[in-house]
Parts: C-alpha cells; structure tokens; sequence
C-alpha cells in the first residue's frame, strides 16, 4: 500500500502506473531494509500550496523566487541525452523512485557559465500537512567555474506528517569545483528526501557537507561519478538522531575512470529511540587505477535502544589503488568521562563535552562561516547542558 | 587531611591493593615508589575515583569526609587533583574550553564568582609561563598529538589552575626528558605550600631529587612496606627493590 495512490491516479505521468503497481519499497528491498515506511503508507499524501518567500525556495514542489545573476542561465526542460539517462536510472530504481518520477511538479535547470564564481543558496519551505512536494533541480556547471550551492531548512511546525523531496542532477564540467552545504532541521513530523546525483568531469571537484538533525524520516541518496581523470569527491556528512527519529544516507561513489579521489566520513549520533543508518560504497573499477579513497564512518550510540545500521563497502577492482577504511561503533569512552570529571566536570557536563567532539569533527569541516555557526548554535541546543560549551565558546574569543 | 586505612581493592577478581595504610597531613609532601604493579596507579586511581576499581575494605578519610562515597567530580570540587599516568586525548575538545570549565567549576564549589574571560586568560598565560608552554596549546584539542612530555607538562598546568588541596601526581616524571622533568618537578615545587598536601607516585629517584619529599614508602605487592624520609628514595636508587619486595 501506498499513501501517495490517491494522487497517483490524477497525474497523466507515465511513470503513474508503474509506481502504483509497484507501491513503496518493502523491508526485503535491501536499501530500504531499515526505512520505517509506516508513516508514508498510512498518510494520504496530497500536493502541498505554495507558500510566498523572500528568497530562492523549494516549496510544494516548486521554486520560487528563481534568482537572477550574472552566469546563472536558466531554463526549462531540455535535458541532455546524458542527463535524461540519468534521470530514469533515478527514477526507476525502487517504487519510491518511481512516485518522485511520477509526483514531480517541477523542474529547473540551471546553467553556470564557464570560469563564473557565484552561490545559489535554497531554501526549503516546510509542506502543510498531509501534503508533499517533488521537485528536480538539474545543475550544469561549466569549465572552470566555482559553485557553493546552500540548502537550508526553514523551521516552521508542522504537526502533522509532511514531506519534501528534491533530486539533483549535477554535472561538474572540466576543473569546475562545487561545494555543496545542506543543513537539514526540519520539523519532527517532515519526511525528507534528498536524491543527488553528481557526474565530474576531468579535474572537476564535489564537495558536500551534510548535516541532518531534524526531520521524523531524513533519506538522503547520493550518487558521485568521478567520470574524468584527477576528478574527486569529498564527502562530509554528520547525522543528529533522536527521539523517534530515522536518518539514513546511502552514499555511492564510482571511480569510473581511474587517478580519481574520493573520501567520505561520515558520523552518526544516536539517542533515546532513533535510528540512523549509513550506507557507504566506493566502486574503483578494472581500469581505475592510480585511484585513491578513504572511507571513515563512525557512530556514537548514547542509549540502550539507540540503533546504528553501518555498512562500509569497498568494491576494489583495479590493483594499483591507495584505499583506507574505517567502521567504529561505540557510546562514550569511559576514560574520556573519567578524566573531565576529575577535572570537576559534572557527568552531564562532560558527556555534552564528548557529544561535542564527536559532531564537531564533521561540523569544524563546513566551508561557510555561516551556516557553520548555525550548526553550532544547533547541535548546541540540541545538547543536555550544550550551554556550557556555548559559553565557553564565546568567551575564550573575547 | 588524608587518612587511608586497611584499603583493599581490586580490578574484577584480582586483589591490587592489600591493605594499605598512610597517613597524610597538611603540607606534606609524601612519595610512593615501587616496582611495577605493586598497585601505585591503583592506589591513585582508587583516590580519584575510577570505577573499573572495586573497594573491597578499608576507608579513606579526606578532611573528614568518606572520600569513597564521593563521585570523582565530588573529589575534584573538594580539591583533590590527580595528574594523569596517561593523560587522555580528546579530540573535538579544546583544552581552553576544559581549562575554562574546571576553574570555574572548582570556584563555583568554594562559594567564588566566575573568572571573567579577560580574568582567565590572564591567570592562564601566567601559568603557561611557568610552565614553559606557547599559548598554542590553548587552542589545541585536549592532549591530541601531544608529545609525552607535553601531555605531562598539561596535567601540571591544570594543577596550578586550579589549586587543589591534595595532589595526586602519578609518575609524572615518566617520559620525560632532562629539560622537562626540570620544568614539571619546578612547577610542582611552586605549588607546595602549608595548605596543599601533594602525593607523588614515581619509580625513580629522579624527580624526586628536584621536588625533595617529606616522607618515602614503598609500595610492594599491595602494602606499604617500608616507610623513610627522603633518604630512603636514594636507598633504593642503589640498592633497588628486591630486598625489600622480600622483607
């Protein structure tokens, strides 16, 4: 069953039919093996309204406010045959894939001229209740030009299940560099899906730091080809669970070529009931050789009925390759506890000094003041006694 | 200021320590030595309050109170400190931020107000002086990628930060080269004083020759086998252990 039919059987897509026959991933589909579906098949998903907005958005499906700028090109459904190819492959892998297909309400386009500097910032509006939004934003990003793209969660309550889903479709042209900023916080009943899918060409870099702490179901689908040689991917991601919360990001990166890097670290904090899963699979291909990448997932389990599902994977084919990894999974190190406290620091006081650390390892990584200091102001909040590491943190500065 | 008497304790099912009695007053500078596993860091970490040690009989009095009903951070607010055999790395954690929070938590727990930013960081530069260490290591995560030598000098830093009562000093000698070994036995003896009782647990005489100590025990097999003034410490220089393990 799924709670998005209703809708279904009012779009002409094609995809339509096939989404419904298929229905929403099952706990036997591997890379859905641990989503908790309940809430996606029990509420009748409708489309979201349109909310007004002062900036670039994402609501119900549709962006608003499209910025003007100088090397910013927009325009409207022409795709490439490559980037057609890749919106299929998107769309039909699983029977959610195929209801994004089917549910999307807009596509944009955006082009960078070649040796351009710019930022696109986005922000995603929260949906109304029992309704959702799917959108697709392809991103063509010339030679030579530099791109921070930001996406950032408008907080707004919203008591009932929401949801919004986005897919990227991202082409990093020659020795172009992209560096992609997402902080998600939002509201405890959203259902949040990001689908990126990236493509680098020869000497062309993807960086993305990715932080979710809200949400009630966070899926993030990432797909990196390192498609030309000296291309590479960084990957920095850090996930917040709590409460009932799921969050889960199946990573891929794919040295297509060889001479290519790649890195991904990954932390996942884990507490009270939640449940945070991490998917990281790196494929150097036959004739990748000279690639490079190293892999570190650690999570951090704060209660007993935390869950953390790590899957580290390295498909390795090629023989001339530098690969490294490393999978932890822990609560707090008992020494470390032991020696702030004797130091006078209360148990809550240190555990929050630890919680700290272990985020701020991802955290101290954002390449943007700004939303670094939002980071920090909410992993602070978010902490039992974090308000005495917040002060701390501003008055050693004075 | 500190009594211990007939302490017992163990790590799982092995007894460690086997009765230990000593008796330390205000002022006083008292040293352990003894050879390895003769339960000397089990004795310091027993009195700062690790719970991978069980207390199977005995007591410990500490300015009239059971210190073995206290928590570690409950010792640390009463002024006792131990200076680390291992000092732990902490990654993700500045050592200003932990310097910051434990000054101000020990003044919070004698009644003082907290320091101001400007306040502290001038009583921190002056320690760091003394401690011969850049003011780098403020802004370095707590003893990340610190050499040995530096970990130690850390641990003496945050001694003179927050001006215990009772110092626990576990071979803080170990590890270090002549140069430090002046500088840490040179800022311990700047901190003794009337009103600060210091323990000190080493191997080896030679901190001992800087920071002269009012009385020397060896510590063998879990009991306090022997007990002398400093002359004691150069006793057991020449002639080692093995006699009085056997006494």
């Amino acid at each position: 069953m799924s709670g998005f039919n209703e809708w279904l059987t009012t779009v002409p897509d094609d995809y339509a039919p096939k989404a419904m026959a298929i229905g929403l991933p099952s706990k036997r589909l591997e890379s859905w093996k641990y989503v908790p579906t309940r809430s996606l098949s029990r509420t009748i998903w409708q489309p979201a309204s349109v909310q007004a907005d002062v900036g670039f958005a994402l609501t119900a499906g549709r962006f608003i406010n499209i910025p003007e700028q100088e090397g910013l090109k927009h325009t409207d459904n022409v795709l490439t045959d490559l980037e057609e190819k890749r919106i299929s492959r998107l769309s039909e892998v699983n029977g959610f894939a195929l209801t994004q297909a089917a549910l999307e309400q807009s596509r944009l386009i955006f082009e960078v001229q070649a040796t351009k500097s710019l930022d696109i910032n986005l922000g995603h509006l929260a949906n109304q209740a029992n309704a959702a939004g799917f959108a697709t934003l392809v991103l063509r990003i010339g030679a030579g030009a530099t791109v921070s793209l930001i996406e950032l969660f408008k907080k707004s309550e919203v008591n009932k299940p929401n949801l919004g889903s986005i897919r990227f479709v991202i082409t990093l042209e020659r020795d172009a560099t992209l560096t992609h900023i997402r902080f998600q916080s939002a509201n405890g009943q959203a259902h949040i899906f990001s689908n990126i899918d990236v493509c680098c060409e020869e000497n062309a870099h993807y960086r993305l730091q990715s932080i979710d702490f809200g949400a009630k179901l966070a899926r993030n689908d990432i797909h990196i080809a390192l498609s030309g040689i000296r291309a590479s991917a960084s990957v920095n991601g850090l996930a917040v669970t709590s409460g009932s919360q799921y969050h889960d990001t199946h990573l891929a990166i794919d040295h297509v070529v060889g001479n290519t890097k790649s890195d991904m670290t990954f932390r996942n904090m884990v507490d009270e009931h939640g449940e945070a899963t991490f998917n990281g699979r790196v494929l150097i291909r036959q004739d990748s050789q000279k690639s490079a990448t190293e892999q570190s997932v650690a999570n951090l389990l704060l209660s007993d009925t935390a869950r953390v599902n790590p899957k580290p994977e390295l498909e390795i084919y090629a023989d001339d390759v530098t690969a490294s990894h490393g999978c932890t999974v822990g609560s707090l190190s008992k020494d470390e506890l032991f020696y702030l406290k004797s130091r006078g620091l209360s148990e809550a006081d240190a555990r929050a000094f630890l919680q700290y650390a272990f985020a701020e390892g991802i955290v101290e990584r954002i390449e943007h003041e700004h939303i670094r200091e939002l980071v920090e102001t909410q992993l602070l909040g978010e902490l039992t006694h974090g308000d005495l590491i917040a002060e701390l943190r501003e008055s050693v500065y004075v | 200021m500190l009594s211990i008497r007939n302490l017992h304790a163990r790590v799982g099912n092995k007894p460690i320590l086997k009765g230990i009695n000593l008796e330390i007053d205000q002022g006083e500078v008292h040293a352990i030595m003894g050879p390895n596993g003769s339960g000397k860091s089990t004795l310091s970490s027993v009195l700062a309050g690790h719970n991978d040690y069980e207390v199977t009989d005995g007591e410990v009095i500490y300015q009239g109170t059971n210190l073995l009903d206290l928590e570690p951070e409950e010792r640390a607010w009463a002024g006792l400190f131990l200076s680390f055999q291992y000092p732990v790395e902490i990654p993700g954690v500045k050592n200003i931020y932990l310097l910051k929070a434990s000054v101000n938590a020990a003044r919070e727990h004698r009644g003082l107000p907290e320091l101001k930013a400007s306040e502290f960081l001038k009583l921190v530069r002056e320690k760091l002086k003394v401690m011969q260490m850049d003011e780098a290591f403020l802004h370095r995560n707590v003893n990340e990628g610190f050499s040995g030598g530096e970990k130690k000098r850390n641990e003496i830093l945050q001694m003179q930060l927050l001006e215990p009562t009772l110092a626990l000093l576990d071979e803080t000698d170990s590890g270090l080269d002549v140069d430090a070994l002046r500088i840490v036995g040179q800022g311990i003896n700047q901190m003794r004083s009337p009103q600060r009782s210091v323990l000190l647990i080493t191997h080896y005489q030679r901190l001992l020759d800087i920071v002269k100590p009012d009385f020397v025990h060896v510590l063998a097999n879990g009991e306090i086998k022997l007990s002398g003034d400093h002359t004691l410490a150069e006793r057991l220089e020449r002639e080692g252990y093995e006699g009085i393990e056997a006494a």
